[in-house]
């Protein structure tokens, strides 16, 4: 233990150690009776598969830089374990919070913040944090929220959220549903679209994608920074999404519901499995009014 | 976009036009084929886990001898084991150990003493997962085990027996794209290649469901209490997958394909030659417990 963490310092650059000294300072050294039970672990950019294996492509795909792993022991209790993505920018923490967003109730922690099953994750800033235990006891669970909340403060600044969400009217669709990103992988985690990127999604876009609340259709609302790209990207999504569809964009698919898209200045708006065309078409011409 | 894309329309009609067998990422559609059909055990035993999800050893010991036996048409699991391993081979166990959802070591013991049995050595048997690569064992095995239970993943659909061989390169990011869809690749690897004896898919409490790289909620498990046992680890996988698949639908009561949906099943099958992911030419032996058994 103790030589990897030897190899690790060697390996810092100075400001690296700078940004992992900080991190450090995000967790405490002693929680309700738990101890830091051996150094902090970090990982940085594609180290994170030094930590994990697949899922470490979901973090990367939010522009993931670096992650610090913390454990505590108490003897006779439960090992927590805290994680702590540095993302960058609030937008990738928000991003990485809402692609596990809906696995339990809401918890007042950080910005967000959801609880279920001895996992607490939320985000605060550029920093995604999962505070985690295996087996629930009512003394760990409080030393999981105590711990959560010792980082949120830590951390001290709250981030922007992503301002393509203010667009959106949040009594349409189910806030647990919303998923923020830039990239097709995460599309295609939460609704398969294709494996091509037909949406042209990259860094300099923003998405959402939610679910709506009346016929449990899924809208994905992206915004490209110049209507240019919006057209080049809505010119692909037709030709190989919808090369079948009738002059407007509309078509029943084959599960016998309705997809389609449009266009509008520098955003594209597609829904995806709509009950009747007739709500569709209205709720695209509803968004298109109050796009910006 | 000069290049055609696979896209979601492709599944809808794959799914439409076999909408009696369902499973959206593996290929129905075909008939069987006589010269590339697969044989798989499901054996199943409804007191395998207990309403608390506590495991019942003695029970799983039974149920994996009793597979091993039906599967290689042998008098009992001694002999099975006699088809698979010889006293001179050098036996790696690739195992699992995600922390919520891991092999019970109750079950890589079992397979330590039944290795032993046939005359292996201790000292040439290992039980290994994430360190396999600087595991010496595993250097010199002549013979690998693989083993481990069925879950959702946050990246490639569903990690199954396919999956668990990622470790066996030293860069697993290699095989991440397109929701690892080439994971079949990894069966050519030297250290990989003609070795792999035995594959066991672990469907006890299968994870169908998750949110998250983390996400382990018991709410997304159920209590199948089954193993699945074969050589082709594309056949178990594809099983396994339409198991899960076929729980989903009851769960969420839509249809509600793995996200991300599951290719690289299909692809070890079609693309690189492994094994046999279409259904209908894959004959599954069914024992024990028959109720929900969902396929």
């Amino acid at each position: 233990m103790s030589s990897i963490f030897l190899l690790l310092t060697l390996a810092m650059t100075p400001s690296d150690t700078m940004t992992y000294s900080a991190m450090q300072k995000l967790v405490p050294a002693s929680i309700r009776g738990w101890q830091a039970s051996e150094p902090a672990r970090f990982y940085s950019g594609r180290e994170i598969f030094q930590y994990m294996d697949g899922a470490g492509e979901v973090y990367l795909a939010y522009g993931f830089s670096r992650l610090l792993v913390q454990r505590y022991a108490r003897p006779q209790q439960e090992e927590i374990l805290v994680e702590i993505f540095d993302m960058g920018l609030p937008r990738n923490a928000f991003g990485a919070f809402t692609n596990m967003q809906g696995r339990g109730p809401a918890v007042a922690i950080g910005q967000a913040a959801e609880y279920k099953s001895g996992l607490l994750s939320f985000w605060r800033g550029r920093f995604f944090v999962c505070v985690m235990i295996d087996n629930e006891n009512e003394e760990a669970t409080k030393a999981v929220f105590d711990l959560g909340s010792r980082i949120s403060e830590s951390i001290g600044e709250d981030g922007p959220t992503p301002s393509l969400l203010h667009v959106l009217p949040q009594e349409l669709f189910e806030l647990q549903t919303l998923r923020y990103f830039f990239r097709h992988e995460i599309l295609n985690i939460h609704f398969y679209v294709a494996d091509k990127n037909i949406f042209r999604l990259n860094e300099s876009t923003d998405a959402v994608l939610v679910r709506l609340k009346s016929d449990k259709s899924h809208l994905l609302l992206i915004q490209y920074p110049s209507s240019k790209e919006a057209a080049a990207a809505y010119a692909d999504f037709t030709a190989s999404y919808l090369p079948d569809a009738r002059a407007e964009g509309w078509i029943q698919t084959e599960n016998k519901k309705w997809t389609g898209c449009s266009v509008h200045q520098k955003y594209v708006l597609a829904v995806f499995d709509a009950v009747t065309l007739a709500d569709a078409q209205n709720l695209l011409a509803t968004l298109q009014r109050i796009l910006p | 976009m000069s290049e055609s894309s696979m896209t979601r329309r492709d599944f809808l009609r794959t799914t439409a036009a076999a909408a009696v067998v369902g499973t959206a990422g593996i290929s129905l559609l075909a008939q069987p084929d006589a010269q590339k059909k697969a044989n798989v055990v499901l054996i199943r035993h409804q007191h395998v886990v207990d309403s608390e999800g506590k495991l019942n050893p003695k029970i799983l010991e039974e149920m994996f001898d009793e597979s091993m036996a039906t599967f290689f048409r042998t008098k009992n699991a001694g002999d099975a084991w006699k088809k698979i391993v010889k006293p001179g081979d050098v036996v790696g166990i690739k195992t699992n150990v995600w922390r919520y959802l891991r092999t019970p070591l109750e079950l890589e013991q079992v397979m330590k003493t039944r290795i032993m049995a046939v005359g292996v050595q201790e000292k040439d048997i290992a039980i290994d997962d994430r360190g396999i690569l600087s595991n010496p064992v595993f250097a010199r095995a002549t013979a690998l085990i693989n083993v481990r239970p069925m879950r959702a993943h946050n990246w490639s659909g569903v990690g199954g027996c396919l999956k668990n061989y990622i470790m066996f390169t030293p860069n697993p990011p290699d095989y991440h794209p397109d929701s690892c869809i080439d994971l079949g690749a990894l069966w050519k690897l030297p250290a990989v290649e003609g070795k792999t004896r035995l594959n066991v898919l672990l469907m006890l409490t299968p994870q169908f469901h998750c949110l998250g790289p983390h996400h382990f909620d018991k709410q997304f498990t159920w209590a199948y209490n089954g193993i699945i046992v074969g050589t082709d680890p594309v056949a178990v996988d594809a099983v396994g997958l339409k198991i899960i698949e076929a729980q989903r639908e009851l769960f969420f009561k839509e249809d509600s394909p793995m996200r991300p949906p599951v290719r690289h099943i299909k692809a070890a099958e079609e693309k690189h030659g492994i094994g046999i992911a279409n259904l209908a030419a894959i004959e599954i032996v069914r024992l024990g417990w028959k109720e929900d058994s969902l396929i």
